[in-house]
Protein backbone atom coordinates (compact mmCIF):
# COMPACT_ATOMS: atom_id res chain seq x y z
CA UNK A 1 0.00 0.00 0.00
CA UNK A 2 2.86 2.39 0.80
CA UNK A 3 4.38 1.68 -2.56
CA UNK A 4 1.12 2.36 -4.32
CA UNK A 5 0.74 5.66 -2.52
CA UNK A 6 4.31 6.64 -3.37
CA UNK A 7 3.78 5.90 -7.02
CA UNK A 8 0.60 7.93 -7.15
CA UNK A 9 2.38 10.90 -5.54
CA UNK A 10 5.30 10.53 -7.92
CA UNK A 11 3.10 10.43 -11.02
CA UNK A 12 1.17 13.41 -9.83
CA UNK A 13 4.33 15.42 -9.40
CA UNK A 14 5.63 14.30 -12.77
CA UNK A 15 2.52 15.57 -14.66
CA UNK A 16 2.78 18.97 -13.18
CA UNK A 17 -0.78 19.70 -14.07
CA UNK A 18 -3.38 20.59 -11.58
CA UNK A 19 -6.52 18.42 -11.91
CA UNK A 20 -9.88 19.86 -11.65
CA UNK A 21 -13.42 18.58 -11.00
CA UNK A 22 -14.00 14.91 -10.95
CA UNK A 23 -10.37 14.54 -11.96
CA UNK A 24 -9.48 15.51 -8.50
CA UNK A 25 -11.01 12.24 -7.41
CA UNK A 26 -10.32 9.93 -10.32
CA UNK A 27 -6.74 8.73 -10.74
CA UNK A 28 -4.93 8.72 -14.00
CA UNK A 29 -5.25 5.43 -15.83
CA UNK A 30 -1.55 4.79 -15.84
CA UNK A 31 -1.41 5.52 -12.19
CA UNK A 32 -4.27 3.21 -11.69
CA UNK A 33 -2.61 0.40 -13.67
CA UNK A 34 0.66 0.88 -11.86
CA UNK A 35 -1.12 0.95 -8.63
CA UNK A 36 -3.06 -2.16 -9.50
CA UNK A 37 0.13 -3.91 -10.57
CA UNK A 38 1.95 -2.81 -7.51
CA UNK A 39 -0.97 -3.87 -5.37
CA UNK A 40 -1.07 -7.21 -7.16
CA UNK A 41 2.65 -7.71 -6.66
CA UNK A 42 2.43 -6.83 -3.05
CA UNK A 43 -0.72 -8.90 -2.65
CA UNK A 44 0.90 -11.88 -4.37
CA UNK A 45 3.98 -11.56 -2.24
CA UNK A 46 1.91 -11.36 0.84
CA UNK A 47 -0.32 -14.23 -0.33
CA UNK A 48 2.62 -16.42 -1.22
CA UNK A 49 5.02 -15.78 1.62
CA UNK A 50 3.21 -14.08 4.44
CA UNK A 51 -0.03 -15.92 4.35
CA UNK A 52 1.38 -19.39 5.20
CA UNK A 53 3.41 -17.89 7.95
CA UNK A 54 0.42 -16.06 9.27
CA UNK A 55 -1.66 -19.15 8.81
CA UNK A 56 0.90 -21.32 10.67
CA UNK A 57 1.10 -18.70 13.36
CA UNK A 58 -2.67 -18.64 13.64
CA UNK A 59 -2.86 -22.42 13.65
CA UNK A 60 -0.12 -22.58 16.21
CA UNK A 61 -1.89 -19.98 18.20
CA UNK A 62 -5.19 -21.79 17.75
CA UNK A 63 -3.61 -25.07 18.76
CA UNK A 64 -2.02 -23.42 21.74
CA UNK A 65 -5.31 -21.92 22.75
CA UNK A 66 -7.06 -25.22 22.11
CA UNK A 67 -4.39 -26.97 24.19
CA UNK A 68 -4.75 -24.41 26.90
CA UNK A 69 -8.47 -24.77 26.76
CA UNK A 70 -8.08 -28.53 26.91
CA UNK A 71 -5.67 -28.18 29.81
CA UNK A 72 -8.08 -25.78 31.41
CA UNK A 73 -10.89 -28.27 30.92
CA UNK A 74 -8.74 -31.04 32.28
CA UNK A 75 -7.71 -28.85 35.15
CA UNK A 76 -11.29 -27.91 35.72
CA UNK A 77 -12.35 -31.53 35.57
CA UNK A 78 -9.51 -32.46 37.86
CA UNK A 79 -10.42 -29.64 40.17
CA UNK A 80 -14.01 -30.75 40.01
CA UNK A 81 -12.94 -34.29 40.77
CA UNK A 82 -10.75 -33.11 43.60
CA UNK A 83 -13.56 -30.96 44.86
CA UNK A 84 -15.90 -33.93 44.66
CA UNK A 85 -13.34 -36.10 46.42
CA UNK A 86 -12.87 -33.40 48.98
CA UNK A 87 -16.59 -33.14 49.49
CA UNK A 88 -16.89 -36.87 49.76
CA UNK A 89 -13.99 -37.01 52.19
CA UNK A 90 -15.50 -34.16 54.12
CA UNK A 91 -18.84 -35.95 54.19
CA UNK A 92 -17.15 -39.17 55.27
CA UNK A 93 -15.16 -37.26 57.85
CA UNK A 94 -18.33 -35.71 59.14
CA UNK A 95 -20.03 -39.06 59.20
CA UNK A 96 -17.04 -40.57 60.94
CA UNK A 97 -16.93 -37.71 63.38
CA UNK A 98 -20.64 -38.07 64.02
CA UNK A 99 -20.23 -41.80 64.39
CA UNK A 100 -17.32 -41.35 66.81
CA UNK A 101 -19.23 -38.76 68.78
CA UNK A 102 -22.28 -40.98 68.86
CA UNK A 103 -20.19 -43.98 69.82
CA UNK A 104 -18.47 -41.96 72.54
CA UNK A 105 -21.84 -40.80 73.75
CA UNK A 106 -23.10 -44.37 73.82
CA UNK A 107 -19.96 -45.48 75.60
CA UNK A 108 -20.27 -42.65 78.07
CA UNK A 109 -23.88 -43.57 78.67
CA UNK A 110 -22.87 -47.21 79.07
CA UNK A 111 -20.09 -46.30 81.50
CA UNK A 112 -22.43 -44.03 83.37
CA UNK A 113 -25.08 -46.72 83.50
CA UNK A 114 -22.49 -49.28 84.62
CA UNK A 115 -21.14 -46.96 87.29
CA UNK A 116 -24.64 -46.16 88.43
CA UNK A 117 -25.61 -49.82 88.52
CA UNK A 118 -22.39 -50.68 90.35
CA UNK A 119 -22.93 -47.91 92.86
CA UNK A 120 -26.51 -49.00 93.38
CA UNK A 121 -25.42 -52.62 93.77
CA UNK A 122 -22.73 -51.63 96.27
CA UNK A 123 -25.18 -49.52 98.17
CA UNK A 124 -27.68 -52.37 98.20
CA UNK A 125 -24.96 -54.77 99.35
CA UNK A 126 -23.92 -52.38 102.11
CA UNK A 127 -27.53 -52.02 103.18
CA UNK A 128 -27.95 -55.79 103.15
CA UNK A 129 -24.80 -56.31 105.22
CA UNK A 130 -25.82 -53.58 107.60
CA UNK A 131 -29.24 -55.18 107.95
CA UNK A 132 -27.64 -58.56 108.54
CA UNK A 133 -25.24 -57.13 111.10
CA UNK A 134 -28.03 -55.33 112.85
CA UNK A 135 -30.15 -58.46 112.81
CA UNK A 136 -27.25 -60.61 114.02
CA UNK A 137 -26.39 -58.08 116.70
CA UNK A 138 -30.00 -57.97 117.78
CA UNK A 139 -30.09 -61.76 117.94
CA UNK A 140 -26.79 -61.85 119.83
CA UNK A 141 -28.08 -59.26 122.24
CA UNK A 142 -31.32 -61.17 122.71
CA UNK A 143 -29.41 -64.42 123.21
CA UNK A 144 -27.01 -62.72 125.59
CA UNK A 145 -29.87 -61.25 127.58
CA UNK A 146 -31.57 -64.61 127.57
CA UNK A 147 -28.38 -66.31 128.76
CA UNK A 148 -27.85 -63.68 131.43
CA UNK A 149 -31.43 -63.99 132.57
CA UNK A 150 -31.16 -67.77 132.59
CA UNK A 151 -27.87 -67.74 134.51
CA UNK A 152 -29.23 -65.18 136.93
CA UNK A 153 -32.38 -67.22 137.48
CA UNK A 154 -30.40 -70.39 138.00
CA UNK A 155 -27.99 -68.63 140.32
CA UNK A 156 -30.92 -67.38 142.37
CA UNK A 157 -32.45 -70.84 142.36
CA UNK A 158 -29.12 -72.38 143.36
CA UNK A 159 -28.70 -69.95 146.24
CA UNK A 160 -32.26 -70.53 147.31
CA UNK A 161 -31.69 -74.27 147.29
CA UNK A 162 -28.46 -73.93 149.24
CA UNK A 163 -30.18 -71.80 151.86
CA UNK A 164 -33.32 -73.83 152.17
CA UNK A 165 -31.86 -77.31 152.02
CA UNK A 166 -30.90 -78.27 155.57
CA UNK A 167 -29.28 -81.47 156.76
CA UNK A 168 -32.59 -83.30 157.09
CA UNK A 169 -33.53 -82.34 153.56
CA UNK A 170 -30.07 -83.39 152.38
CA UNK A 171 -30.42 -86.77 154.02
CA UNK A 172 -33.92 -87.19 152.63
CA UNK A 173 -32.65 -86.56 149.11
CA UNK A 174 -29.74 -88.93 149.70
CA UNK A 175 -32.07 -91.62 151.02
CA UNK A 176 -34.26 -91.20 147.98
CA UNK A 177 -31.23 -91.47 145.70
CA UNK A 178 -30.02 -94.59 147.54
CA UNK A 179 -33.41 -96.20 146.98
CA UNK A 180 -33.21 -95.35 143.28
CA UNK A 181 -29.67 -96.75 143.05
CA UNK A 182 -30.85 -100.01 144.61
CA UNK A 183 -33.36 -100.40 141.81
CA UNK A 184 -30.83 -99.87 139.06
CA UNK A 185 -29.13 -102.52 137.01
CA UNK A 186 -25.96 -101.05 135.57
CA UNK A 187 -23.76 -102.30 132.82
CA UNK A 188 -20.05 -102.27 133.69
CA UNK A 189 -19.26 -99.14 131.68
CA UNK A 190 -22.67 -97.51 131.64
CA UNK A 191 -23.72 -94.26 133.18
CA UNK A 192 -27.02 -93.71 134.89
CA UNK A 193 -28.21 -90.66 136.65
CA UNK B 1 11.65 -95.59 138.34
CA UNK B 2 8.51 -94.57 136.57
CA UNK B 3 5.79 -92.50 138.20
CA UNK B 4 3.42 -95.46 138.18
CA UNK B 5 5.98 -97.68 139.89
CA UNK B 6 6.70 -94.98 142.42
CA UNK B 7 3.00 -94.51 143.17
CA UNK B 8 2.57 -98.27 143.47
CA UNK B 9 5.56 -98.52 145.78
CA UNK B 10 4.39 -95.79 148.15
CA UNK B 11 0.84 -97.17 148.17
CA UNK B 12 2.11 -100.64 149.04
CA UNK B 13 4.35 -99.28 151.78
CA UNK B 14 1.57 -97.24 153.36
CA UNK B 15 -0.72 -100.25 153.12
CA UNK B 16 1.70 -102.41 155.02
CA UNK B 17 2.35 -99.78 157.67
CA UNK B 18 -1.37 -99.14 158.22
CA UNK B 19 -2.13 -102.83 158.32
CA UNK B 20 0.71 -103.35 160.78
CA UNK B 21 -0.79 -100.67 162.98
CA UNK B 22 -4.24 -102.20 162.42
CA UNK B 23 -5.58 -98.86 161.16
CA UNK B 24 -5.92 -99.70 157.51
CA UNK B 25 -9.58 -98.67 157.18
CA UNK B 26 -9.16 -95.42 159.04
CA UNK B 27 -5.90 -94.47 157.36
CA UNK B 28 -7.33 -95.39 153.97
CA UNK B 29 -10.43 -93.26 154.49
CA UNK B 30 -8.51 -90.31 155.86
CA UNK B 31 -5.94 -90.40 153.08
CA UNK B 32 -8.74 -90.60 150.52
CA UNK B 33 -10.45 -87.53 151.94
CA UNK B 34 -7.16 -85.64 152.18
CA UNK B 35 -6.46 -86.51 148.55
CA UNK B 36 -9.83 -85.13 147.44
CA UNK B 37 -9.30 -81.98 149.45
CA UNK B 38 -5.87 -81.63 147.89
CA UNK B 39 -7.40 -81.97 144.43
CA UNK B 40 -10.07 -79.36 145.06
CA UNK B 41 -7.79 -76.76 146.68
CA UNK B 42 -5.65 -74.77 144.28
CA UNK B 43 -3.83 -73.01 147.12
CA UNK B 44 -2.97 -76.30 148.81
CA UNK B 45 -1.62 -77.73 145.55
CA UNK B 46 0.45 -74.63 144.92
CA UNK B 47 2.01 -74.64 148.39
CA UNK B 48 2.66 -78.35 148.76
CA UNK B 49 3.59 -78.89 145.12
CA UNK B 50 6.01 -75.96 144.82
CA UNK B 51 9.61 -77.25 145.10
CA UNK B 52 10.78 -73.76 146.14
CA UNK B 53 8.74 -73.94 149.34
CA UNK B 54 10.87 -75.42 152.13
CA UNK B 55 9.82 -78.84 153.44
CA UNK B 56 9.49 -77.47 156.99
CA UNK B 57 6.90 -74.97 155.86
CA UNK B 58 4.97 -77.66 153.97
CA UNK B 59 4.98 -79.88 157.03
CA UNK B 60 3.80 -76.93 159.13
CA UNK B 61 0.89 -76.38 156.76
CA UNK B 62 -0.04 -80.07 156.94
CA UNK B 63 0.14 -80.08 160.71
CA UNK B 64 -2.03 -76.96 160.92
CA UNK B 65 -4.64 -78.38 158.57
CA UNK B 66 -4.74 -82.00 159.69
CA UNK B 67 -3.20 -82.11 163.13
CA UNK B 68 -6.38 -82.58 165.10
CA UNK B 69 -8.59 -83.97 162.36
CA UNK B 70 -6.82 -87.18 161.44
CA UNK B 71 -5.02 -89.92 163.26
CA UNK B 72 -1.35 -89.43 164.12
CA UNK B 73 -0.45 -92.29 161.78
CA UNK B 74 -2.23 -90.67 158.85
CA UNK B 75 -0.56 -87.35 159.64
CA UNK B 76 2.84 -89.03 159.71
CA UNK B 77 2.24 -90.84 156.44
CA UNK B 78 1.13 -87.64 154.70
CA UNK B 79 4.16 -85.82 156.08
CA UNK B 80 6.33 -88.67 154.84
CA UNK B 81 4.96 -88.40 151.29
CA UNK B 82 5.24 -84.60 151.24
CA UNK B 83 8.79 -84.72 152.64
CA UNK B 84 9.71 -87.06 149.79
CA UNK B 85 8.63 -84.33 147.35
CA UNK B 86 5.63 -86.32 146.15
CA UNK B 87 2.83 -84.03 147.32
CA UNK B 88 1.43 -83.71 143.81
CA UNK B 89 1.13 -87.49 143.65
CA UNK B 90 -0.63 -87.80 146.99
CA UNK B 91 -4.11 -88.21 145.36
CA UNK B 92 -2.84 -91.00 143.10
CA UNK B 93 -1.13 -92.74 146.01
CA UNK B 94 -4.32 -92.51 148.12
CA UNK B 95 -6.41 -93.88 145.23
CA UNK B 96 -3.95 -96.75 144.68
CA UNK B 97 -3.95 -97.51 148.38
CA UNK B 98 -7.76 -97.65 148.43
CA UNK B 99 -7.81 -99.88 145.35
CA UNK B 100 -5.24 -102.25 146.84
CA UNK B 101 -7.04 -102.43 150.16
CA UNK B 102 -10.39 -103.03 148.50
CA UNK B 103 -8.94 -105.59 146.11
CA UNK B 104 -7.60 -107.65 148.99
CA UNK B 105 -11.20 -108.11 150.16
CA UNK B 106 -12.62 -108.54 146.65
CA UNK B 107 -14.18 -105.08 146.58
CA UNK B 108 -14.12 -102.12 144.25
CA UNK B 109 -13.96 -98.50 145.33
CA UNK B 110 -17.15 -96.45 145.14
CA UNK B 111 -16.47 -92.74 145.53
CA UNK B 112 -19.51 -90.93 146.85
CA UNK B 113 -19.67 -87.16 146.90
CA UNK B 114 -22.25 -85.42 149.08
CA UNK B 115 -22.73 -81.91 150.40
CA UNK B 116 -22.92 -83.20 154.00
CA UNK B 117 -21.17 -85.89 156.02
CA UNK B 118 -22.86 -89.25 155.96
CA UNK B 119 -23.26 -91.46 159.01
CA UNK B 120 -22.16 -95.07 158.94
CA UNK B 121 -25.67 -96.42 158.62
CA UNK B 122 -26.29 -94.36 155.51
CA UNK B 123 -22.92 -95.41 154.10
CA UNK B 124 -23.79 -99.07 154.67
CA UNK B 125 -27.15 -98.71 152.92
CA UNK B 126 -25.43 -96.92 150.09
CA UNK B 127 -22.85 -99.70 149.78
CA UNK B 128 -25.62 -102.29 149.63
CA UNK B 129 -27.53 -100.33 147.00
CA UNK B 130 -24.40 -99.84 144.87
CA UNK B 131 -23.55 -103.56 145.22
CA UNK B 132 -27.03 -104.49 143.97
CA UNK B 133 -26.81 -102.05 141.09
CA UNK B 134 -23.31 -102.98 139.95
CA UNK B 135 -23.20 -106.63 140.96
CA UNK B 136 -19.91 -106.00 142.74
CA UNK B 137 -18.87 -105.71 146.34
CA UNK B 138 -18.04 -102.08 146.92
CA UNK B 139 -16.18 -100.09 149.49
CA UNK B 140 -17.63 -96.61 149.79
CA UNK B 141 -15.26 -93.66 150.05
CA UNK B 142 -17.28 -90.67 151.14
CA UNK B 143 -16.14 -87.18 150.13
CA UNK B 144 -17.80 -83.97 151.25
CA UNK B 145 -18.17 -81.72 148.22
CA UNK B 146 -20.33 -78.59 148.66
CA UNK B 147 -20.54 -78.16 144.88
CA UNK B 148 -22.94 -81.12 144.84
CA UNK B 149 -25.47 -78.82 146.64
CA UNK B 150 -27.75 -81.74 147.47
CA UNK B 151 -28.15 -85.46 146.83
CA UNK B 152 -25.07 -87.50 145.88
CA UNK B 153 -22.74 -88.44 143.06
CA UNK B 154 -21.42 -91.98 143.10
CA UNK B 155 -18.59 -93.26 140.86
CA UNK B 156 -17.73 -96.94 140.63
CA UNK B 157 -14.91 -97.43 138.17
CA UNK B 158 -16.11 -95.77 134.97
CA UNK B 159 -19.75 -95.81 136.07
CA UNK B 160 -21.14 -92.53 137.41
CA UNK B 161 -24.51 -92.23 139.14
CA UNK B 162 -25.39 -88.55 139.46
CA UNK B 163 -28.36 -87.83 141.70
CA UNK B 164 -27.18 -84.40 142.75
CA UNK B 165 -29.13 -81.16 142.86
CA UNK B 166 -26.28 -79.62 140.89
CA UNK B 167 -26.90 -82.04 138.03
CA UNK B 168 -30.61 -81.21 138.04
CA UNK B 169 -29.82 -77.53 137.89
CA UNK B 170 -27.37 -78.21 135.04
CA UNK B 171 -30.07 -80.15 133.21
CA UNK B 172 -32.42 -77.25 133.70
CA UNK B 173 -29.76 -74.87 132.39
CA UNK B 174 -29.33 -76.99 129.26
CA UNK B 175 -33.06 -77.17 128.67
CA UNK B 176 -33.31 -73.41 128.96
CA UNK B 177 -30.40 -73.00 126.55
CA UNK B 178 -32.20 -74.87 123.75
Amino acid sequence: MLNLFAQVVYLAAAEGEEPEGIDLVLPEINELIGGVIAFAVVFAAVWIWARPAIRRALETRQQAIAGQLEHAEEAKAEAQSLLEDYRQQLARAREEANRIVEQARHQAEGVRADLLAKAEAEAAERRRRADEEISAERERLAASLQDQFRDFSLEVAQRAVRQTIDRDAQLAIIDSTISEIGGLSLSPDGERS
Amino acid sequence: MTAEARIDGYAAAILEVARGEEQLDRVGDELYRIARAFESSVELREVLGDPRVPADRKLGVIDDLLGERVSPLTLNLVSFVVSAGLAVELPAIADRLAERAAAETGKVIAEVRTAVDLDQETLDRLAEALARATGKRVEVKSVVDPSVIGGLVARVGDTVIDGSVKRRLDDLRQQLSR
